[in-house]
């Protein structure tokens, strides 16, 4: 119960933030909204299941090219973004059926490489998708305001959606299922849970909000070419996120995914030169001194501060 | 000399962080007019985005040490905010905004290429902020009907047509003609304007291969243009790429009767680079020190610009560079002409520019792109660029291979 | 006949994949660690080949030593003092682990270097060999076999020394090696050292064929993954074939559906190996 008060205090606090009338906070709460469902996503798979995913990068990529080119071809805007999704989820639980029976390494090899022959497969097919040119989307007719809104609203209400999701999942059979077969996936085999079908849930769920994150993003800069919708960094960072905040929890995500936008914002604007070993220290430091990430941290201090006389 | 590449990389990398924080200082007694440059400083396109930064410092330099610009009865200092966004597209559209919505620049340059352009020039567009591109060459760039972005590179056409006719019209019995292109917007889109130019002069395109961003191997596609025997050979790619092509096609035997390459053996690190194997290499570009135009700009003409570039970096500018300072230049003529730094009045300023600078005539197409120039063919000789065409400059004539 | 000059690129080409791979795949099979430092300690050795040519006239191939030894040192601290904190972590971890180190050396080396390609022009190149219709590459061959020299010497070093031997026992079992008195930690330390060295001695050897900047580092490792997975992890064999495959493989693709599918043929060709035959061609069952 209070994992929905939460998640609803802060969604309306976030949507009041338009009245500080700052289009570049608006902005990065937009992205930070983006992340946080992009973390949300992987927690599915990469937390919860403990198969370590980096196929985010393609299902964002699949979801932002599915409806650039529905909407090169006509198709309203925001029925391109739900197709977007339920593409790149027909496509998670294809791609899972090959690859989810291969374990560790190999699996998370399996998802780096889906998303570089993903994008190489829109480079080499430009009639269709504009290839190495990248692709031009209908500008929405908006004013400047508005339109930092709009989107503020669409990946604010798209992370709602994820995060309600993930606290559905947590409560269920589904949640439960995917924690067995992350401690022992044999004996979670024998104790007669389908694991083959809880992993294809998963990594289906992996995909389909981060389908429709790729699909707003792309409406959102107009312009998308494929090293950008299928940058490996896209797959890394919602790690990173997830790791900071805190493996398998609910908010950890999130709260991951707004410590590293901060950190990057300020080392952008500060240190322009070092930017990437600064994301590199933070990982360094945080894989050695912060196994366990930031959540899980604060709730052992607050149990333990409960429990003492 | 390892220490000094350090050093000047330290250097660099503190002056760029100065840089970035001076829009933070406590606004200067005179007014400034701040010029928006996000640049890719540091990534893949980190040589190019370099390039454009020396073009705009030395604008600023000269524009500032003349007097500054005068409008509307005001005389304005000017400065350029830079920010890196990492040869990262999404950033660069991100900077574009950040600059306009929190630096409050009044004017922007574009980022480097033609991708990155088309991207940042929506942001530009929905501000109303006049962005100028020094290095976006592709039509499609421009063909959204935007009305604040112009460019200063010409159409793809312009530089491939000329060659076209230049070789046919010295060696008719040229006939086989083998293309390779990098896939990306730039490299493809004027390889694409090469196939259409050499078809219309009866050439016949043997093979037209592609290759992916980032190939460090051309052996096969190289084979498989030899099998094709072709007397004209083109490449399209970027420096790095052309350096591995021509040293590829050395080692495999490929010996046309002509090369020729685009965008790379403009720059003197090409020739350099490729040693002996550079002779005779023809190429295009859209501006060369050699050109001799007298202009009404802060520079004033041809040589004079030559000689400040010689005197604060040395060497000789290449048209990345030209066109970077150009732009600023431009923005300086549409403030004089609108006598305001109203973006609207200089954009419209700008539009109806019709004038002479050192970089060469300046008129801008209804779309923004200039269409006023003649980008000159050359071809390195004994290890330096001879201008081969237009007529009024040329320097030498085309030699084949045997 | 066209075919024999493709197969003969693609021979070449492979012979310097499998240099490229064989020191990743060593860390990958014996210490469970995708180092995705990996593509950039390449590029350090090539780095290292290039200032030693430019400024001290030592011809890269001498440098293999140079850039091997300073490799090694690095590799060796880079694992005892970070690395090994974690060496018992999922897989997840060490990888995400090496990314961020990855991160920072790469910026280091573009703030130190830039991104500005170099090129090493030998004063004296070997020209081209040409046999009937066939141009080999005087200096890539002659790189190539010094590669595949090495990869051997690494072989043998694996199975006939004693060191060699205590690192193929922790790859076996690494229980069982620390009950036989190995010192587990030392060996991790050195197997990592040893991969770092023959990722330099790759590079000091690509950098007269390959254009020398850090952002090619991530082309590197893409290929260093393709070879360990079409060879079998932690196998040197497994790396020499899985590195002429793959340049075969690479060389007729080009030629048959052009160069800009080289890439993606190597990746499908990748997945369907996961799917089909996750150990490799040559690898053993088991180290999954």
């Amino acid at each position: 119960m209070r994992s929905w008060i939460v998640l609803v205090v802060v969604t309306a606090l976030t949507a009041a933030l338009p009245l500080a009338g700052n289009n570049y906070l608006l902005r990065l709460a937009t992205i930070t909204c983006m992340y946080a469902v992009l973390a949300q996503s992987w927690n599915f798979i990469g937390g919860l299941a403990g198969y370590p995913s980096f196929a985010t990068a393609a299902f964002f990529g699949l979801g932002a090219y599915v409806s650039a080119i529905l909407q090169v071809h006509g198709l309203p805007s925001v029925a391109a973004w739900g197709c977007a999704g339920l593409i790149a989820m027909l496509f998670a639980a294809f791609i899972g059926g090959a690859i989810l029976h291969l374990r560790g390494h190999y699996f998370a090899i399996a998802t780096l490489v889906v998303a570089e022959m993903l994008r190489e497969i829109v480079n080499t097919t430009p009639h269709f998708t504009g290839g190495g040119m990248g692709l031009n989307l209908p500008i929405m007719r908006m004013s400047v305001g508005a339109q930092a809104q709009f989107f503020l609203f669409a990946m604010l209400g798209l992370s709602f959606l994820c995060t309600a999701t993930a606290i559905l999942v947590q409560r269920s059979k589904l949640g439960f299922g995917l924690r067995c077969i992350q401690q022992n996936e044999d004996a979670a085999n024998v104790l007669g849970i389908n694991t083959y079908a809880y992993k294809t849930a998963a990594f289906s769920l992996s995909g389909v909000f981060v389908g429709m994150a790729g699909a707003i993003y792309a409406n959102w800069t107009n312009y998308i070419d494929p090293p950008d919708v299928f940058d490996v960094l896209l797959a890394i960072k919602p790690l990173v996120m997830v790791m900071l905040g805190g493996l398998g929890t609910i908010f950890g995500p999130a709260i991951g995914a707004l410590i590293l936008i901060a950190f990057e914002e300020f080392v952008w604007r500060n240190f322009l030169t070092i930017h990437a070993a600064a994301l590199g220290f933070i990982i360094v430091v945080l894989i050695l001194f912060l196994p366990n990430g930031i959540v899980p941290l604060l709730r052992e201090r607050v149990a333990r501060r409960g429990a003492s006389p | 000399m390892f220490t000094s590449y350090l050093s000047r990389r330290v250097a660099a990398g503190i002056a760029a962080a100065g840089v970035a924080v001076l829009p933070l200082l406590p606004a200067a007694a005179q007014d400034a007019i701040k010029v928006g440059a996000p640049l890719p400083l540091t990534g893949p396109l980190s040589p190019e985005g370099l390039k454009q930064k020396r073009g705009y410092d030395l604008w600023v330099e000269t524009a500032n040490t003349k007097g500054g610009i005068k409008a509307g009865g005001k005389t304005y200092t000017v400065e350029i905010v830079y920010t890196d966004y990492a040869s990262n597209t999404p950033r660069a559209v991100q900077s574009a905004e950040r600059m306009i919505t929190d630096d409050k620049v009044n004017f922007l340059f574009a980022p480097f290429g033609s991708g990155a352009t088309k991207a940042a020039s929506a942001v530009s567009e929905k501000y109303g902020i006049p962005m100028i591109a020094p290095t976006a060459s592709s039509a499609e760039v421009y063909d959204q009907s935007y009305k604040f972005l112009f460019g200063t590179l010409t159409p793809n056409e312009t530089v491939s047509e000329p060659i076209a006719k230049l070789v046919t019209e010295n060696k008719p019995n040229i006939k086989r003609v083998a293309i390779l292109a990098r896939n990306d917007l730039f490299p493809l889109a004027v390889a694409q304007a090469f196939e259409k130019a050499v078809k219309a002069q009866n050439l016949e395109v043997v093979t037209f291969e592609r290759y992916a961003i980032g190939t460090m191997d051309h052996a096969a596609a190289i084979t498989q243009m030899r099998a094709a025997r072709p007397d004209w050979v083109y490449a399209s790619g970027y420096i790095n790429d052309l350096i591995l092509i021509r040293r590829q096609m050395n080692d495999l035997g490929l010996k046309p009767q002509i090369l020729t390459m685009i965008a790379g053996p403009a720059y003197p690190e090409f020739a350099k680079t490729v040693g002996p194997l550079a002779e005779n290499i023809t190429s295009m570009s859209w501006w060369h020190p050699a050109v001799r135009y007298k202009g009404k700009d802060v520079f004033g003409s041809t040589e004079a610009f030559n000689a400040a570039w010689e005197k604060k970096y040395g060497g000789e500018a290449d048209y990345v560079d030209a066109s970077s300072a150009v732009d600023g230049a431009i923005i300086q003529l549409g403030i004089e002409a609108a006598n305001s730094i109203d973006p609207a009045k200089v954009r419209d300023a700008i539009a109806a520019l019709d004038v002479e600078t050192f970089y060469g005539k300046i008129k801008f197409a209804a779309s923004g792109q200039i269409n006023s120039l003649q980008p000159p063919v050359f071809q390195l000789q004994g290890g330096q660029p001879v201008v081969l065409w237009p007529p009024a400059i040329k320097q030498g004539e085309l030699r084949f291979s045997p | 006949m066209i075919y024999l000059q493709i197969a003969a690129n693609g021979l070449v080409l492979g012979g310097l994949y499998a240099c490229i791979a064989v020191g990743f795949s060593l860390v990958w099979g014996v210490l469970n660690v995708i180092n995705i430092l990996h593509g950039t300690f390449i590029v350090l050795g090539s780095y290292i080949a290039y200032f030693a040519y430019v400024h001290a006239g030592i011809h890269p191939f001498a440098s293999i030593v140079i850039a091997g030894g300073v490799l090694y040192a690095l590799g060796h601290a880079i694992h005892a003092g970070i690395i090994n904190r974690v060496i018992a972590a999922p897989v997840l971890i060490t990888l995400t682990l090496t990314f961020g180190l990855d991160l920072i050396l790469n910026n280091a080396m573009l703030v130190a270097f830039t991104a500005d390609y170099r090129s090493i022009n030998l004063a004296r190149p070997l020209g081209t060999l040409e046999i009937g219709p066939v141009f080999l590459p005087g200096d890539r061959v002659a790189a190539m076999a010094l590669a595949l020299l090495l990869t051997i010497l690494l072989w043998r070093l694996l199975r006939d020394s004693r060191i060699g031997r205590a690192i193929v026992a922790v790859r076996m079992d690494r229980e069982a090696a620390a009950l036989m008195g190995v010192d587990v930690k030392r060996i991790n330390a050195i197997t990592f050292g040893i991969g770092a060295l023959m990722a330099g001695a790759a590079g000091a050897l690509l950098s007269i064929i390959f254009p020398i900047s850090p952002l090619n580092s991530a082309t590197f490792l893409g290929k260093a993954f393709v070879v360990c997975v079409l060879g079998g992890l932690g196998s040197v064999p497994g790396a020499i074939i899985g590195g002429i495959v793959l340049g075969i493989v690479e060389s007729f693709g080009s030629y048959w559906f052009g160069p800009e599918h080289a890439v993606t043929i190597s990746f499908a060709i990748l997945l369907v190996l996961l799917f089909a035959r996750p150990r490799g061609l040559v690898g053993r069952r088991g180290y999954e």
